[in-house]
């Protein structure tokens, strides 16, 4: 199977954290993990690394509620410097809000590629790799 | 001739005059319901049109009294003073309720001329009158109507410039004002002020076009209470099409009001628990089953540990939310809830008790000040929760760089007894998180104990009390919470 270079992990939860990068290390299929507290650490680093694009992801794992600045603030953000970035990032929501109406909130920004109720498991992260790479 | 000639031409002029009487008698005839009585009421002459509405034939009539057609509407008096009126040779006029042979009633305006004798006594009367049941029908109709409105709706009627000049019992009953108080006030009175002044200002433009408007108001009763009403207002015109007076029917829906807001609070509340549930709860609770298939999974016992370690956080985290959760339901059916007079200091030092100030491994400087007002009739359980959670609150979200100072105090104002927790912490940016403080949203901070709970426990232990509380807050320069004790 096709490995993907790099994969951001967006959580507050330390432990969410520790699952995620586990089923990515499990995976085999990436090989730079980098993990952020929230979604303005995330997006400190977007600014400074956009035009060096191996330090740019192929995937965000984007977790929803966090403090200072969270998923969807994220995203309104990552929008606005979109044009400055010269790849396609695909952008998952992974949450563990079964609200409706974030999945609709979701479902209507075209930058985010799914929604993903946590917990992620690694089945489900070996199809999403899959799903890109193709 | 001239006698002759003269005897003539009077001949001439009586037959012109008689002709021309009977013409308006023809005239009269047709319009009118025309009777002749003598003195004592007995009927001597009917047209058409009195046998035709009293359902009787002229041959009925002739030589009864005038009796026969009394409906029994009108009392002694009424028909005493119309013969009084008569009998001097004076005319009489007004409107009477009659009855027909076959029971029915009908209405008739009424002229009654005595013709008098040389002497000036009335040898006899005629009576001139005009159907007037189906307008007398419709008045009585108004009548039940408005009895009908009074007793079911609020009525005010205000001129142009919204003076009041009419108000039934039930708006008297309601704003808590006599009528001699409203009458000639502006409606202004019962304002509430809960309104922006774009309500009123469409109310008044929809109203003085002429057109309906309806919406629902607070208004204020003269003992300071609120009430709602569902208020439709209709302008009467002129013949110009221009407001003279509008005329606004209300009904209360204070209960309704009280009800829509209730369930406006229990939404948000179930609002709140969903969020809980999605997130504080379910987060911790889907990492569980992960974690425990990574055990069985690895393969060294050293790794299984690791892993097992962090079981720990996510049960904990699960136990605790649990318990708040059941915490702040409890508050909610809290109706009885114990109230006796509660020493500040005292609660105050339990509160440090609880939360081992003194074993916190920084230094924290934290002063009080009661003297003000040292004691109050409240929930003892509640004032300690309120220690708690602010002064941990202001410890959690301390500013690493600068000792932290914590000064708890209270006073009073406007009569209000107030409790205020300052610190000079991080601080929290209200324009941003000002509407959501107090909700279960967020936290603020990168804190790793921010779990957002006990600002939104508080809030509803005060609120459930019938006070309030805010905060004052500046980034980077502190934040002071205050409660307001009903």
């Amino acid at each position: 199977m096709k490995k993907i270079n790099s994969i951001f992990v967006i959580d507050d939860d330390d432990i969410c954290q520790y699952i995620a990068v586990s089923i990515i290390e499990h995976s085999e299929l990436v090989k730079h993990t980098k993990v952020f507290n929230n979604g303005k650490e995330a997006i400190i680093y977007l600014e400074n690394n956009c035009q060096i694009l191996e330090n740019i992801p192929e995937i965000i794992l984007l977790d929803l509620t966090m403090p200072v600045m969270d998923g969807w603030e994220f995203i309104e953000n990552y929008i606005k410097l979109k044009p400055r970035i010269g790849k396609k990032v695909y952008i998952y929501i992974i949450s563990s809000s079964i609200n409706p109406y974030d999945f609709e909130r979701a479902k209507n920004i075209s930058e985010v590629s799914d929604y993903i109720v946590k917990p992620l498991t690694l089945e489900g992260f070996t199809e999403l790799v899959k799903f890109i790479t193709k | 001739m001239p006698n002759t000639s003269k005897n003539i031409r009077l001949l001439n002029e009586l037959t012109q005059m008689f002709s021309e009487l009977e013409q308006q008698k023809i005239a009269l005839d047709y319009s009118a319901i025309v009777a002749i009585t003598d003195i004592k009421g007995n009927i001597i002459y009917v047209n058409d049109k009195f046998c035709i509405i009293s359902k009787y034939s002229k041959e009925e009539l002739l030589g009864k009294n005038h009796r026969i057609l009394n409906s029994g509407t009108h009392d002694k008096l009424f028909f005493k003073e119309l013969w009084k009126t008569i009998s001097r040779g004076k005319v009489w006029s007004g409107e009477i309720k009659n009855k027909a042979k076959d029971g029915s009633y009908y209405w008739v305006h009424t002229t009654i001329v005595p013709y008098l004798n040389e002497e000036n006594l009335p040898f006899q009367y005629v009576s001139i009158r005009f159907d007037i049941t189906q307008k007398k029908e419709q008045q009585e109709k108004l009548v039940q109507q408005k009895i009908a409105l009074d007793s079911a709706a609020i009525v005010a009627i205000t001129d142009v410039k919204g003076e009041i000049t009419y108000i039934n019992d039930k708006f008297c009953k309601i704003s808590k004002y006599s009528k001699n108080e409203l009458l000639g006030q502006n409606h202004r009175i019962i304002n509430s002020g809960y309104h922006e002044k774009d309500f009123f200002q469409n109310l008044w433009s929809t109203i003085s076009k002429g057109q309906i408007w309806t919406g629902d108001i607070k208004n204020k009763a003269k003992d300071g209470t609120y009430y709602w009403v569902s208020t439709t207002i209709i302008p009467y015109l002129n013949d110009m099409g221009k407001p003279i007076q509008y005329v606004s029917i209300r009904f209360d829906i204070t209960k309704q009001k009280q009800q829509e807001e209730e369930l406006k609070n229990r939404a948000k509340l179930l609002e709140d628990f969903c969020f809980i549930v999605s997130h504080n709860l379910r987060a911790p609770i889907s990492n569980l089953p992960v974690l425990v298939s990574m055990i069985q999974n690895c393969d060294t016992f050293e790794k299984q540990k690791e892993i097992a370690s962090k079981l720990s956080k996510p049960v904990n985290v699960l136990l605790e939310t649990f318990n708040e959760l059941v915490e702040s339901l409890h508050v909610r059916n809290d109706v009885n809830i114990q109230t006796e007079y509660v020493d500040f200091f005292e609660c105050y030092n339990l509160a440090l008790e609880n939360l081992c100030i003194d074993t916190y491994n920084f230094e924290i400087e934290i002063l009080h000040d009661f003297s003000l007002i040292t004691s109050i009739y409240y929930s003892k359980k509640y004032l300690k929760s309120y220690f708690i959670n602010l002064i941990s609150n202001a410890i959690k979200y301390r500013d690493p760089n600068r000792k932290l100072k914590i000064i708890v105090k209270t006073k009073k104002i406007n009569n209000s007894i107030q409790l205020s927790v300052e610190d000079n912490g991080l601080g929290i940016d209200m324009k941003k998180y000002g509407d959501k403080l107090f909700g279960l949203r967020k936290t603020f901070h990168e804190n790793p104990e921010a779990k957002g709970f006990g600002l939104f426990i508080t809030k509803t232990q005060v609120e459930s009390l019938g006070g309030s509380i805010m905060a004052v807050s500046e980034p980077n320069e502190g934040s002071t919470f205050i409660i307001k004790f009903n």
